[in-house]
């Protein structure tokens, strides 16, 4: 960690070109829409924002500190301690919720333009932060950066798509899919598109490869483990959703019902709307269901463990330096624990040493009684409430067996956000807690 | 029309024998043989009942053919004649080359296609922006201002005006293949069948040959993988080793040292009221990584989810479910501590009582 001077100077020349690519980029966009005639007042907005994005560059080209734009250390600092599990989940979920609740404002393009320069003007002041260039900055990481960039464009243009054919359909026109029908033939059409990309794939892929050379570790060691020891990007969720569960439940079970579950869709959505084109209107449910799975349960935890997990698999504020010495005070105790020392007082329930397998099993279930009645209440009885209560029409329209299969998915799904919960408000680890046998949920 | 420009390889080919043809006496004979094909099949069928002059193809493929590239039928035409100069041999070859004008114009019309169709895209053009532009109407109007075959069926018909002008014979003196030789066909494949005959023979004897190799050098395979499970040298360390002696484990110490070897961590602490030594296991109960001691938390930590536990091995944060494992310990011959690798001891199934799991201070 050398100091923040010689830090400056080397990140400098990478500030320079930032700015002056968002600068270049809002005055093409500018030029756009001048041509255009209908907008002129964006332009000129766009105008003004690329000289302030030059200005930004120049003084970033300095490379002394004070001059370089960076966000103060007071807000900095408020960040970091504003950060922690709970605040991101709760944050992005917010988030999440406001863009789909007034997503015919956020689909507008200018709107999703304006968002799209406060990120990365956001992210050009951040990265004259030491700790937080040193994450984002990361050969493993650059990627991702990206990758977070290209998964909000698509899921902006999906839902763009989706308000206008909602739009259309509440007018009684038939959607834009079904208007612009036009069919392409395979050879040469999409054949010449595929040439193409594959060129351009290549190249960029070889860009990539001499630009950002992969990092090389040390050899590997049974007994050592790197700290922090991160999954390969793709499986950070998979590695958070492991932080919260037994290895059997996170790492096998859980990872096969999304498979199961992403096969079974076909057969258990009914909605035969939407098929075809984009709408959000028209299959409410589906829609909410599937953006909570993938964009809620995946994409912020992959976001949250490359970024916002360090060392020790301790959350870090994107400010905060990564040190091994974090001290977070964590004590974890299971619901038996919970149930038999602090609700009832008694001391947990043991079976005497030498005792037959008959009385250890018993001892076990009493042992493990309220949280085994719990999970099995969750997983036996609500399927069947939800059926008479909130799934009442569902119910009707899927069956028992179809709904049945849906019901018990989505708890399995819902028991991840769930158990995070109960993590961060009970300090829960473990609802049923057998480790005789290696069960644990 | 376009093939006036672009002919295919048959119409090459056809046009290049009719003017070989022409130079022999014998004429037009194989050259509407040849050519004939792009007329339409149904149309030559009706013809044939005009009565065919036998000999006259029958001696046109042996010579006249012998101009232009000689088909393999025909070498071996000529072959079998030379060795047995039949009379049957004569009907033998129109019979032979009955089918073939048929087979040839199926190809013929599809070959045809493309360049009719590149012809009439530019005037179909500009009626294709009006047309609602689906695939098939795409295609039909690239084919040309009417709709263009649609199955195999109707293609020989479209196909017949394009054909027509490589096929300038006269088509009134056209020697058809005579139906009586049908049955002259069906001898012939009692010789094939013995050349079948020899040929499976010979080739099962080679996939005999072929598939006990294969096997044999499969099994062999398979035994020198399996030489692999059983190294000539183990590079394990010793499951049994010396960690020396009891006063170098002071009371509180988490010794480190034996990590990167062993996977060990030798602890000296209270556990329920007695002081003991043990060995811990350097294996995390959730998933398996190394956890790291800090020492100034007095806690074990896994880099992988977090999980951690206290000095005596219990896990009291994140996912891990069990307390770390203790390796057997006992006090060798020579007064050093020795961890025996080979037996573990877990605490959720209440084996830290034994004795062999620690060593008291």
């Amino acid at each position: 960690m050398h100091s923040n001077e010689l830090f400056l100077k080397d990140v400098s020349g990478f500030l320079g070109g930032y700015y002056a690519a968002i600068a270049v980029m809002n005055g093409i966009a500018a030029l756009i829409l001048w041509q255009r005639k209908n907008q002129p007042g964006w332009a000129i907005v766009w105008t003004a924002f690329a000289s302030v994005m030059m200005v930004l560059g120049s003084l970033a080209l300095s490379g002394v500190e004070g001059t370089v734009p960076a966000l103060p250390q007071a807000l900095r600092d408020l960040v970091n301690t504003l950060s922690g599990p709970v605040n991101y989940t709760v944050g992005t979920t917010v988030l999440l919720v406001a863009f789909f609740v007034y997503r015919t404002f956020f689909v507008q393009p200018m709107v999703a333009w304006t968002l799209f320069n406060v990120a990365l003007l956001l992210m050009g002041l951040s990265m004259a932060d030491q700790n937080f260039a040193l994450i984002v900055m990361k050969a493993d990481n650059v990627p991702i950066v990206g990758l977070v960039f290209l998964l909000a464009f698509f899921t902006w243009v999906a839902t763009k798509q989706a308000v206008v054919n909602d739009e259309r359909i509440a007018r009684g026109e038939p959607p834009m899919e079904k208007v612009n029908d036009e069919k392409v033939l395979v050879w040469p059409d999409l054949v010449y598109t595929e040439l193409i990309c594959m060129i351009a794939v290549a190249a960029f892929l070889l860009a990539w490869a001499i630009l950002l050379p992969a990092p090389l570790e040390e050899p590997a060691s049974s007994v050592k483990t790197p700290n922090p020891s991160k999954a390969p990007w793709y499986f950070l969720g998979l590695q958070e959703m492991l932080v919260y569960f037994d290895p059997w439940y996170a790492g096998v079970v859980l990872p096969s019902l999304v498979i199961f579950g992403l096969m079974a869709l076909p057969y258990l959505d009914f909605n035969k709307k939407g098929n075809g084109y984009y709408s959000i209107a028209e299959r409410k449910f589906a829609y909410l269901t599937w953006q909570f799975g993938f964009l809620e349960l995946w994409i912020t935890l992959i976001i949250l463990g490359t970024f916002l997990r360090g060392p020790n698999w301790n959350f870090f504020g994107p400010f905060e330096y990564w040190t091994p010495y974090k001290v977070e005070v964590l004590n974890n105790v299971s619901l038996t624990q919970v149930f038999w020392t602090r609700f009832l007082d008694q001391p947990i329930p043991v079976a005497a040493a030498g005792s037959s397998v008959l009385t250890q099993i018993s001892t076990v279930l009493l042992r493990e009684g309220p949280g085994l009645l719990l999970v099995g209440g969750y997983l036996v009885l609500l399927p069947p409430l939800m059926a008479v209560t909130i799934f009442r029409r569902y119910y009707a329209k899927m069956g028992f067996i179809r709904y049945m299969v849906m019901a018990n998915l989505m708890l399995l799904m819902l028991s991840l956000p769930l158990k995070m919960v109960l993590r961060w408000t009970m300090n829960l680890s473990y609802i049923v807690s057998i480790p005789e046998l290696s069960l644990n949920f | 029309m376009a093939d006036r420009k672009k002919m295919s390889v048959a119409e090459i080919l056809a046009a290049a024998r009719a003017q070989k043809a022409g130079g022999d006496g014998a004429g037009n004979a194989p050259e509407t043989a040849a050519a004939e094909p792009a007329a339409p099949v149904e149309v030559e069928a009706t013809t044939a009942s005009t009565p065919p002059a036998e000999p006259k193809p029958a001696a046109k493929p042996a010579v006249g053919k012998g101009g232009g590239r000689p088909s393999v039928a025909d070498i071996m035409k000529m072959a079998r004649q030379k060795s047995s100069g039949e009379a049957t041999a004569a009907e033998k070859p129109a019979a032979a080359a009955a089918p073939k004008p048929a087979a040839a114009a199926a190809p013929k019309p599809a070959a045809a296609k493309p360049a009719a169709g590149k012809a009439a895209e530019k005037p179909a053009a500009p009626t294709m922006a009006a047309l609602p532009r689906d695939t098939a109407s795409i295609l039909a109007a690239a084919r040309g201002a009417k709709p263009g075959p649609t199955s195999k069926a109707d293609a020989p018909a479209s196909a017949k005006p394009q054909a027509k002008p490589t096929a300038k014979a006269k088509p009134a003196a056209r020697p058809v293949p005579p139906k009586p030789t049908r049955p002259v066909v069906a001898k012939k494949a009692a010789a094939t069948d013995d050349r079948r005959g020899f040929l499976s023979i010979a080739m099962g004897s080679f996939m005999a040959v072929g598939f006990t190799a294969l096997s044999v050098t499969g099994g062999l395979f398979s035994l020198g993988l399996a030489r692999f499970l059983f190294p000539n040298v183990l590079a394990e360390p010793p499951s049994r080793f010396k960690v020396g002696f009891k006063e170098a484990f002071p009371a509180g110490k988490v010794e480190t040292k034996y990590v990167a070897q062993y996977g060990v961590w030798v602890v000296n602490s209270e556990v329920q009221g007695e002081e003991q030594i043990y060995a811990l296991k350097t294996v995390c109960t959730h998933l398996g990584c190394t956890p790291n001691w800090l020492e100034a938390e007095q806690k074990f930590k896994c880099p992988c989810h977090g999980s951690g536990f206290y000095k005596d091995g219990v896990n009291f944060e994140g996912p891990a479910p069990r307390p770390l494992e203790r390796y057997a310990i006992q006090i060798s011959d020579d007064g050093q501590l020795e961890v025996d690798k080979s037996r573990t001891f877990q605490e959720e199934l209440g084996q830290w009582s034994d004795p062999a799991s620690y060593v008291t201070a």
